[in-house]
Formats: C-alpha cells, sequence, structure tokens
C-alpha cells in the first residue's frame, strides 16, 4: 500500500514538472498564434493586439501559467485559440481516435511478437529463428517514415484502400454496423503500419527475455528432470521471462499516445497527432500543454501499471518493498 | 336536398383535389410563395438533388461570421449566409444580394440600401432592417474586436448604420469612399432574434463555434448546418428559404447536401480527389496540378488553369531605419540596400522565367508590377516587362560605385565584399525555391548570398518586430481587386509596409509621392481618375522598386465531370462563390 | 566465433560506405550545388553497351535527355550523340575532408553530355552527388549526436547508479521529464534566435548537438543498470577494502565494465539519429540551400508529386537501408560478445 501511495505522489510531481517546463519551453519559441493575421494588410495592428490580449498572450509566464494551472485544477484545460472552443472535449474525440488505432497495433503485434518471439528462442539457432532474425532486421532498417509513406503511396495507386481519414463521406446515416465497417476498413493500413514497425523491436526483447530464461539453470535441471520441452517452455520458462514481458507491456501502454504519431500525420488519421503537429507549428499552445500532459499521463500510468503488476507477480519485488 | 348534397359534394370534392395538390407543390423546388422578391439568377439551368463533396486542407475554426478569419472558416460560412452586396466573382463587379438597389448620396458618404421584401432566415423567421443594423453592430462592436471591423473604418471613423424604415438601412461614411459599395460583401447578415440575448449577456464570442446546434443559428445562404463530426467533417443541407430562384422559377439551391471533409494537407486534398473522393478541388498546386492532369480523363474529372490570381510573391530588402539598435553589419549593408540602383541591378539578374518554370512547374506568370495580370481593372499594362540581363545589372553595379575583384567577386565602394542572406519561411516550398534560384542568380554578379529558411514564427518575428534581417522572399494575396485592400502595404505608416512598416513620416520622397496618392485615390469616385493615380503608384514602384516583384501563381482548380455550372474564377472562393448554383448531373 | 564473423563483416561493410562518403568529392561526378535548370526531375541516366544501330562498344556510354513532346515533364533519350564515360577525369574541384584540394573524379562524361546516374531534383542538381556530398552532413550529426547522447549517459548514469539514493532518484526522475517534454518547440527557439550570418552547416550541426544533448535519458538508464550491478562485483568492492577514492573505483573499475554497452548503445543510436536528421528536415530544421544532407534529400518526398511520379527520389532512402543494417549488425554483434564475456 505505502509502495503505491509513494508512487503515486512521485507521479503527480512529475506531472507538475511536466507542466512547468513545457509551458516554459512553449514561452522561449517566438511567435505565437496571431502572427498570420499581423501580416494582413486588411486587419490593423490595434485590433491584433486586442485579439491577443483576449487570450492572455500578452501577460507574463508566471501568471501565465498560474491560471492555467487554476483552471487545470478544475478541469478546465483552456481554450484553443484556432477553434476558439474549449481544449477538453477537442482531446477526447482525438484521443479516443488514437487510442483505436494505436490499441489495434498494439494488439496486433504482441499477438504476433509473442509467439514469434518465445518459438525463434525455443528453436534457438535452427533456420527458423535465423530466417526470423533476418526479417527483423530487414524491416528495422527500414525508417519508418519511409514505410508509412510507401503504404500511401499504394492506396493512391492501387485504390484497394482508402487514402486516408477514418470514415468514408456520407457514412454518418448508416446504421451502427455499417460505421463500424467502414472504420475498420479504414484502419487496416494504418493499423497494419504500425504493427509492422512496432514487431520486430517486441520480438527481439521477447526473444531475449525467453533466451536468458531458457539458460538458466534451473531450466537446465527441469530438463534434466526430464520434464517435457512443451511443459518447460510454458510452465516453468515463459513465467520466469514474465518480469521484463510485464515491463515491456508497461512500455507499450506507456508510448500508446505517441507511437502512432507519425502513422497518424502520413496516413491522414485524426488523432492527436496531427493534432499536436498542427498546434506546434500554429503556436495553439493550450493545446500543446494539453497533449503533452496527456501523454505524459500515459507514460506514468504505463509505468505505474508495470510496476504493479511487478509487484503482484513477483513475490521478490514485495519482500523488497515491505 | 339532393342537389345541395350533391353540391356540397362537389366542393368537397374539389376541395379535396386543391388540398391534394399542396403536398406536392411544397415537396418539390417549384413556385415560391407570393410577396416573396427573389433574386433571379442567369446562370443555365440545372436540376434539383445530389450531394457535392468537398476537401477542406485545416478544420474551420469557428462558423462565427464576425470572428472568422481563416480560409476553412469562410468557405463553410459563406455557404450558410449571405451579404447586402455581393460581388460577382467572374465579372470582379459588385451586384444586388440581400439589398436589391441601393442609392448613392452626391457627396458620396451615404449609401440608402433597400432589402429584397419577404426574404426569410434559414428557420423560417423574416428578415428585417433590424436584422441588419444589429449585425453591423456586432461587426464594429470594439469589446468584440472582429477581424474585419477595420474594414469598416473609413477616414478614422467607423460606418453608422441606422435604420430608416423595415426595409431600408442607411450607411454614413465619414468621408466619401471610391469602393465602398465593394465593403458590403463578405459581412453576413446575422438573425437578431436568435444571436441578441447571446450578445447582451456578452457571450457572443463563445457563441455559433463548429460543434453548436444547427438550431442556434439561422442564416440567409443557401445551406445550413446539418451535422458536424470532429476531425471528419461538416454537413450542410439545403436551405429550403433560400431567396434565389432560377431562369426558370426553381428555387435555388439544387444541391440537397454539402459534405466538407477535413484533410490534412494539400497532397491529400489532391489525393482523395484523384481517387472520386471529393468533387471539387481549388488552391490546387502546380505540381498536384500536373500529376492530377494526367488521368483527367480516365477517372472522369477535368482540370482548369484560370491564369494568374491576385497573390504576388517579391524580394523586398531591410530599409527600416535601425539608429543605434542595427548591429555595424547590417548598418554596412543597408547603405547597398538603400541606393536604388542596386535594387535595379538585383531586379534586372532574376531570371524569372526560370522561376516560373522551376518553382512553379509552368504555372505562373512574371510580374514586374503588384498589380497582377489578373487583375484586369487595375494592372498598369505600361510598366516595362523588362527581360533578364546580367549586363545591364553589371552597368547599374557600376555606376552605384561597386566593382569586381579578380576572382568575380563583388565589392563596394569600400572594398568590402557583397554578402547577405535571403529570409524565407520553411514551410512555403515554392518561395524556399525562389529563394535557392536568386541566390544562384545573384552569384553570376558576384554577390554572395545565402538563404535561410526560417519557420513561419520566427520569420514573423524578424520582420515585423525586431527587423533583424537582411533581405526577405514573401508573397501577399490581395483580399480583392480593387487598390484600397492594400492600403497597409503602401501607406508609409501602414502595419504592412513590409521593408519599413509603421513609419512616423515618409523616408523617401517617392514613399511620400505614394502616400498622397493612395489618399487621394481613396476618396476620388470616378474609375478613370484612379485607374490614373494608382498606375502612377505602380510606375513609382516599378521605378524605386521597394518590392522587387517576381511571379505570380496561376489559379489552378478542378472539378468532376458531373458537376455542373462549374465557374471557377480568380477571387477568393475560387469554385464555392457559386454554390447555390452548382448541381450534380 | 559466428559474432567475430558478424561484427568483421558489419565493419567492412561501414568502411566501404564511410569511405565512399569521405571521398564524396571523387566519387561524385559533380558538386553538390550544380544546378541544370533545363534538366529538372530527370530520370537515372541509362548506361548502354550498345548503340541504335546494333554496334557493341567496349566502352559504356550515355545517350543526351530532350524533352518529350508527347509528354510535358519527361525526357527521351537523344540517340544522335553518344558520350562515352570516362574514368578518372579532371573535373570540378574538391576539398577532401576540408583540407586536400583534387579535381580528379572516378568517372564524368565530356562535352554536352550529362552523368545522373540516380536522376536528378527539381533544381536539376546529380542525386548521386548530393547523396555523397549529404552523406558527410548527415553521418557527422549521427556520430555527433549520439556521441553526445552517451557521453553525458555515461555521466549521469554513472552518477546515478554509484552514489544511488537521493542522486538517483533525482536523475531518473529528471529523465523521465525529459523524455516527456515537446523538445520541437527548444529547436525552434535555438534556431530563431541564430544570428542570420551563421554558416548553415554550422547552425545545422548547432540544432543537432542541441538534440543529442537532449537524448540522454535512455542511454543514462542502461549505463545506470549496468554500473549497479558493476559496483558490486567483487573486485571493487575489494578495492573499496584496500581504500580506494571513489573516484578510483568508478574510472579504474566500474566505468571499464560499462565500454561494451556504451559502443553498443552508440551503434545503435547512429542510424537512430540520422533518422531524427530526416525528420528535422521534413520538419523545416534542416540545412539550409543549396547544402545536401540525406535529410533534405528526402523531405521532397513529403510532397506527393515527388512521391508518385518521380520514383528515383526513393533511391536515397533505399541507400540508407544497408548503412543501418551495417550499424545494427555491429550492435547485434557487439551484444553478443558482451553476453559470452560477461556470463
Amino acid at each position: 500500500m505505502r509502495y503505491l501511495a509513494r508512487r503515486f505522489v512521485h507521479a503527480i510531481l512529475l506531472l507538475l514538472a511536466v507542466s512547468f517546463f513545457s509551458f516554459a519551453l512553449l514561452q522561449l519559441a517566438p511567435g505565437d498564434f496571431f502572427d498570420e493575421m499581423r501580416l494582413n494588410p486588411q486587419i490593423s495592428e490595434r485590433t491584433v493586439e486586442a485579439i491577443r490580449a483576449q487570450y492572455g498572450l500578452d501577460r507574463p509566464l508566471p501568471v501565465r501559467y498560474e491560471r492555467w494551472l487554476g483552471a487545470m485544477l478544475k478541469g478546465n484545460l483552456g481554450y484553443s485559440m484556432a477553434t476558439n472552443s474549449a481544449v477538453a472535449p477537442l482531446l477526447r474525440v482525438r484521443a479516443r481516435n488514437t487510442l483505436l488505432l494505436s490499441g489495434t497495433a498494439t494488439a496486433l503485434a504482441w499477438l504476433l511478437a509473442l509467439p514469434l518471439g518465445v518459438w525463434s528462442a525455443a528453436k534457438r539457432g535452427a533456420l527458423g529463428d535465423r530466417i526470423g532474425a533476418l526479417a527483423t532486421s530487414a524491416i528495422l532498417t527500414i525508417p519508418d517514415m519511409l514505410l508509412f509513406l510507401g503504404l500511401l503511396l499504394l492506396a493512391a495507386r492501387t485504390g484497394w484502400f482508402p487514402t486516408g481519414g477514418m470514415v468514408s463521406p456520407g457514412i454518418g446515416e448508416a446504421n451502427f454496423w455499417s460505421r463500424a465497417k467502414d472504420i475498420a476498413f479504414h484502419l487496416v493500413l494504418p493499423a497494419a503500419g504500425l504493427a509492422l514497425v512496432m514487431t520486430p523491436v517486441l520480438m527481439r526483447h521477447v526473444r531475449a527475455a525467453m533466451t536468458e530464461a531458457l539458460d538458466s539453470p534451473f531450466i537446465r535441471a527441469a530438463r534434466g528432470h526430464g520434464i517435457s520441452r512443451g511443459r518447460v517452455l510454458f510452465r516453468y520458462a515463459l513465467p520466469a521471462a514474465s518480469n521484463s514481458l510485464i515491463s515491456l507491456l508497461g512500455f507499450s501502454v506507456a508510448t500508446m499516445l505517441s507511437t502512432s504519431m507519425l502513422a497518424e500525420v502520413v496516413l491522414s488519421w485524426p488523432g492527436l497527432g496531427p493534432l499536436l503537429v498542427e498546434s506546434i507549428f500554429s503556436r495553439d499552445v493550450y493545446v500543446v500543454v494539453a497533449v503533452v500532459m496527456l501523454s505524459s499521463v500515459f507514460l506514468v500510468m504505463g509505468n505505474l501499471i508495470a510496476d504493479l503488476l511487478l509487484f503482484v507477480s513477483d513475490p521478490r519485488i514485495r519482500l523488497e518493498n515491505e | 336536398m339532393a342537389r345541395a348534397g350533391l353540391g356540397k359534394s362537389i366542393a368537397a370534392l374539389g376541395f379535396a383535389a386543391i388540398c391534394a395538390c399542396f403536398p406536392a407543390c411544397s415537396a418539390s423546388a417549384a413556385q415560391p410563395p407570393v410577396g416573396e422578391d427573389l433574386m433571379v439568377t442567369t446562370s443555365p439551368v440545372g436540376h434539383a438533388g445530389g450531394r457535392l463533396v468537398f476537401a477542406l486542407r485545416s478544420e474551420p475554426k469557428t462558423l462565427n461570421p464576425v470572428l472568422a478569419e481563416d480560409a476553412a472558416s469562410q468557405d463553410v460560412i459563406r455557404c450558410l449566409t449571405a451579404d447586402l452586396i455581393d460581388i460577382n466573382r467572374a465579372t470582379q463587379k459588385t451586384e444586388p444580394a440581400l439589398a436589391k438597389s441601393w442609392t448613392v448620396s452626391r457627396d458620396g458618404k451615404q449609401y440608402t440600401l433597400h432589402l429584397r421584401r419577404g426574404i426569410r432566415f434559414s428557420d423560417g423567421q423574416p428578415l428585417t432592417a433590424d436584422d441588419v443594423v444589429f449585425s453591423f453592430q456586432l461587426y464594429l462592436d470594439e469589446k468584440i474586436d472582429s477581424p474585419q471591423r477595420d474594414l469598416l473604418v473609413v477616414g478614422g471613423k467607423p460606418i453608422a448604420v441606422e435604420k430608416v424604415d423595415s426595409e431600408t438601412v442607411r450607411f454614413t461614411l465619414a468621408q466619401s469612399y471610391a469602393a465602398a459599395d465593394r465593403l458590403f460583401d463578405g459581412f453576413a447578415i446575422l438573425p437578431r432574434h436568435l444571436l441578441e440575448s447571446a450578445y447582451r449577456g456578452g457571450t457572443f464570442s463563445q457563441a455559433l463555434s463548429v460543434s453548436m446546434q444547427p438550431s442556434q443559428f439561422a442564416g440567409l445562404g443557401p445551406f445550413r448546418l446539418k451535422e458536424y463530426v470532429p476531425g471528419e467533417r461538416i454537413v450542410l443541407e439545403r436551405n429550403p428559404y433560400y431567396w434565389k430562384q432560377d431562369r426558370s422559377g426553381n428555387r435555388l439551391p439544387y444541391l440537397d447536401e454539402i459534405v466538407f471533409l477535413f484533410v490534412s494537407s494539400e497532397d491529400t486534398q489532391a489525393i482523395r480527389f484523384q481517387a472520386g473522393d471529393t468533387d471539387v478541388i481549388d488552391r490546387l498546386s502546380a505540381e498536384n496540378f500536373a500529376v492530377l492532369s494526367k488521368q483527367q480523363a480516365a477517372r472522369h474529372y477535368h482540370l482548369d488553369d484560370l491564369g494568374p490570381g491576385l497573390e504576388y510573391n517579391f524580394l523586398f530588402f531591410n530599409l527600416n531605419d535601425l539608429g543605434p539598435k542595427a548591429s555595424p553589419d547590417l548598418a554596412h549593408k543597408q547603405c547597398w540596400f538603400e541606393d536604388a540602383r542596386f535594387r535595379q541591378a538585383v531586379s534586372a539578374a532574376i531570371d524569372r522565367e526560370a522561376i516560373v518554370r522551376l518553382a512553379y512547374n509552368g504555372r505562373a506568370t512574371p510580374i514586374w508590377t503588384q498589380v497582377t495580370p489578373g487583375n484586369k481593372l487595375w494592372i498598369d499594362a505600361s510598366i516595362p516587362r523588362e527581360p533578364r540581363s546580367i549586363d545591364r545589372a553589371r552597368d547599374l553595379l557600376k555606376s552605384a560605385g561597386f566593382s569586381w575583384k579578380s576572382d568575380g567577386t563583388l565589392i563596394d565602394a569600400k572594398g568590402l565584399p557583397v554578402e547577405f542572406s535571403i529570409l524565407t519561411s520553411s514551410s512555403n516550398a515554392q518561395r524556399v525555391k525562389i529563394a535557392a534560384l536568386i541566390q544562384d542568380d545573384l552569384s553570376h554578379l558576384g554577390m554572395n548570398v545565402h538563404v535561410v529558411s526560417l519557420e513561419f514564427h520566427a520569420m514573423v518575428a524578424r520582420l515585423l518586430n525586431s527587423h533583424d534581417y537582411e533581405a526577405a522572399v514573401m508573397g501577399l494575396a490581395s483580399g480583392d481587386a480593387d487598390p484600397t485592400a492594400e492600403m497597409n502595404v503602401w501607406m508609409s505608416n501602414g502595419d504592412t509596409h513590409l521593408w519599413h512598416p509603421n513609419e512616423a513620416k515618409p523616408a523617401t520622397p517617392w514613399e511620400a509621392e505614394i502616400d498622397r496618392l493612395m489618399q487621394q485615390q481613396l476618396v476620388t469616385l470616378d474609375y478613370a481618375k484612379r485607374k490614373r493615380l494608382y498606375d502612377r503608384v505602380q510606375e513609382i514602384v516599378a521605378q524605386n522598386l521597394p518590392v522587387i516583384c517576381l511571379v505570380s501563381p496561376d489559379i489552378l482548380a478542378g472539378a468532376s465531370d458531373r458537376v455542373g455550372n462549374f465557374q471557377p474564377a480568380i477571387l477568393s472562393p475560387y469554385t464555392l462563390w457559386n454554390v447555390d448554383q452548382l448541381y450534380v448531373r | 566465433m559466428k559474432s567475430r564473423r558478424k561484427l568483421w563483416g558489419a565493419l567492412i561493410l561501414l568502411a566501404v560506405f564511410h569511405a565512399l562518403i569521405l571521398f564524396a568529392g571523387f566519387f561524385a561526378p559533380y558538386g553538390f550545388a550544380v544546378q541544370d535548370r533545363e534538366m529538372p526531375f530527370a530520370p537515372p541516366t541509362r548506361l548502354h553497351f550498345t548503340d541504335a544501330r546494333g554496334k557493341v562498344h567496349l566502352r559504356p556510354f550515355v545517350y543526351g535527355l530532350k524533352d518529350d513532346p508527347a509528354n510535358p515533364g519527361a525526357y527521351v533519350a537523344d540517340t544522335s550523340e553518344l558520350y562515352p564515360l570516362r574514368f578518372f577525369v579532371r573535373g570540378a574541384p574538391y576539398k577532401v575532408a576540408g583540407l586536400i584540394e583534387s579535381r580528379l573524379h572516378l568517372v564524368g562524361v565530356e562535352g554536352d553530355g550529362r552523368l545522373f546516374l540516380m536522376g536528378t531534383d527539381g533544381y536539376g542538381r546529380d542525386q548521386l552527388s548530393r547523396f555523397l556530398y549529404g552523406g558527410q552532413i548527415s553521418l557527422l550529426a549521427g556520430l555527433l549526436a549520439a556521441a553526445l547522447s552517451v557521453f553525458l549517459g555515461v555521466v549521469i548514469g554513472a552518477l546515478a547508479g554509484f552514489y544511488g539514493g537521493w542522486i538517483d532518484e533525482l536523475l531518473m526522475r529528471g529523465s523521465e521529464i525529459f523524455l516527456a517534454l515537446p523538445w520541437l518547440y527548444l529547436l525552434f527557439a535555438v534556431r530563431a534566435a541564430l544570428p542570420l550570418h551563421i554558416a548553415e552547416w554550422q547552425v545545422f550541426l548547432l540544432l543537432v548537438a542541441v538534440m543529442g544533448l537532449i537524448g540522454w535519458a535512455r542511454p543514462a538508464r542502461m549505463i545506470r543498470g549496468v554500473v549497479l550491478s558493476a559496483k558490486e562485483r567483487k573486485f571493487v568492492l575489494a578495492a573499496r577494502g584496500f581504500g580506494a577514492s571513489d573516484a578510483h573505483l568508478l574510472f579504474q573499475h566500474v566505468l571499464p565494465q560499462t565500454y561494451g554497452v556504451v559502443f553498443t548503445q552508440i551503434a545503435l543510436l547512429i542510424p537512430q539519429y540520422v533518422l531524427a536528421e530526416v525528420t528535422l528536415s521534413f520538419l523545416g530544421l534542416g540545412v539550409g540551400e543549396p547544402m545536401a544532407s540525406w535529410g533534405t534529400l528526402l523531405s521532397s518526398l513529403q510532397q506527393y508529386y515527388v512521391l508518385s511520379s518521380y520514383w528515383w527520389m526513393f533511391l536515397p532512402a533505399l541507400l540508407l537501408i544497408p548503412l543501418f543494417l551495417g550499424y545494427y549488425t555491429m550492435a547485434d554483434a557487439l551484444q553478443e560478445r558482451l553476453k559470452s564475456v560477461s556470463l
């Protein structure tokens, strides 16, 4: 219990620090949202200044941070200068879309990487393992950006898949199943690409964890006792490797919001990625801070979940921390 | 007894027959009820029904006409609202809209507009002069800070709006103003019955956001809001009370629905158009035009190159008077920049044809004046279009006291090599290309130029705040063909007088002359006289080159073959300006 | 030992690659800024051995290119004139590593002939030459950033692992914060604040350095892990028992145990930072015109018309794959050796 409480307090402090430093960073970069307006000959500078003052952009940094913090603690994440509406509802929809994509891709990647990693660790050195190593190396060396661009080109040239977005136009009136099928159809390319990018790394880690477990003395002893290979693998080695695997799972959760950013931007998936990129470039500061905070929450949550699961599953850690 | 019964039956039958007609009549786009003074359009007759899909490069920020400033919001708002006097994008001249006629007082300071009778908002409520007065109150309110407010400030004082009677409104200007009737385009008339309480309660700035309920707004445009899905699309449906009809008496618009899809970039816009997901595309770049044009026949769409629009790209030098704040390096370089012969030499050395060919794939026009050939009413055709000449440039530099070292480097009278940087925004690929081409051109003169491409905000900060730059490549796109739209650029005290903004008094005699001419054309009502004045401004700019005009990109648009009445124009919004007359085959 | 063969294989591949790039001036037919305004987006020049009349030449040759009247923007071969390939030609001057000047190029064609083995970009500049010269900037960026990251990572990770306690807590929490912040803003700020007359490549290296300094978090955690277990080794405890100072323990006993991990990290980070350089260029923070880097070469792919019409612009990306393969294989081999040693 105390362990949990300690981690929780750490998490809160971390989030606070992230919020403060993000705010400070944002102030360093020159310009603000209304620069484009200043270049419009039909709007006077006085008007631009008045609009800036509406958003409090003329106040000094500490004052703005204080106001933002106060508002955030009440659940108000500020206003987006781009849409002139509250940030929270905007974030909710985008985060949901991002989680749909990254959740699907992560699940796919684990479904592929876990069995493949275990199998290649068990059959270490065999042809299958060598082919697997080659394949993962090959995929690892292709830069993510080029992979997604290639997928986009494939979609545009062949027309087999939609070239972007989450839904087709005019699908709004259809029933739930048609809409679900439509979304699934749009999900194929980005999720497949993302899963392809994530699987090699995961598979290598799984293989490494399993290999370490399989090499340990007690496994040799178990084999010596005559316990079958299958039983050894699943009943003895896998639990031993579970520590690393749980940390890996925690890492997957922690990066759930940020892994899909590149895929979303290239393939026009309406998630947090394009929102963040656009907000950074247009200096929509409250949106940027809110997205960064949300990502940090996930980061912290992922680590917390992993630590919690480790605490529950591994008695050594429980003892260490009592 | 029987006869009375028969008569009653016949009457009843007759009455039933008449009643049976009514549902059929009101369902179709047929004859309007008596009492509505509808505008009759002259375009070809289309047929009703269908949906148009259009891709927006970014999401609309707001649906509030008073606050909207970005292109996406304005595109959607244009479909939802109407104004008093329209600028017909095809002819570039004004035509009656909600105001069916207007009279101008002799001194040119009073405009009396007569509204059409019987017009209703999209929720069925009637339009009256009170709505007009209320709308302009919103635009002029200093607490709301509408970006359009400055357009209504003429001669230093805001326009006065007063209701004469329920169908007449009078606008009074502080001074006579040449383009006054063009002012009204873009000022949407808003419903007082829906928005007055928000205004009185001080919450108007939050009203009419993109996520509002459709019932919260009623407009006078051809469509009304149906649905908004965040991150995906906005759907508009036909406004049954729209006040225009075609020549056959069918009430416009023809389309049942318009869908605005949000795509993340111009490239995605092009991809989706090619795939047939969208029906209309505008603001196409030259490269995507080339890609799309290969598949025109196969994919059943057509592309149009409308020639140069109003955008002009130019190179300019830092002519700010920085005084002691300037670094000695910059102060020294400004001695070169301030010599008109230096600027003329640079202009003579630039290969504009190469810029057209390489930066715009041939889809642009070289320009030597800030008025582009697309602006037929105002361009001064007598401005010389001097071809590129390195020799002429060298002669100009020699006469300005420059010379060359043995290895070809250009040095000034003090013997220091001529080198400077050209600033540009990294997000605009064409301008970066233009800067790179200019760099190469000027190297033939022995100048050592390097291109600094900064992020947009950083560039604006240097141009307008710190004035810490040497030269820059930028572009401006006039809001309207009329010169009054550019007052702030050419007046020496203007905010967007880019090379030396906000001068307390004109820094050079020619800038003083431009000031005088611009002020005069503002109050001159006769077009021929104004043209002569503005021609003179163009000549002075072409001689003194505060901006070295380079190219004007062509306006490129396209539509699916099934879209009828498609008439793209070079004024924004290029393709949807006549959305009420578009139909689907 | 298999890992030995792997390691040598990777080292040879990397050495060849790096030699090609170091001597870019020699291997590149043209300079990186030479524009041919008549030939924007020309496809790769094809080498022929047999001419139009069926005669076989021993020396390969190329044809000139002229505009294709049927297809605006495309080119067809002009078979009227042959330009034989010449080796060890005298061409434009260049400097090897900025010191030795030379005019010798490996291949070239004479007269009006053009040798664009990887096609040209929008300004008519030879992509092969720009790839080789660009490698100098990009690899330098990768090495610099990786070295800085690992250096900072070693310092912080060693301190955290060695002293433990609140120093460890503080530094590890700090690393979590570092991982979460939007560093793009800092890069924008740094770029915007620099005076205009600093040379573009210096600006770029500064941005890369900032990027490297920011990236200390992950190496630090790895080093910390190694230091934690290293400081418990028997011989370290023995040395401590003999009265060795902290500094002595750190430098003589603990840090040497981290070298394996350090080199592995560097090998893994170099490709990642090369990719980060590409991303910076995509975002507009790349090295300025007319300099070439792999990022600026690839950033034109962001535009759809390039992606779909000019396939040769993809080639620099494909050529990166063997380079990354080399580094990852080297990292793999190093890791395997580490395992075998530490057991």
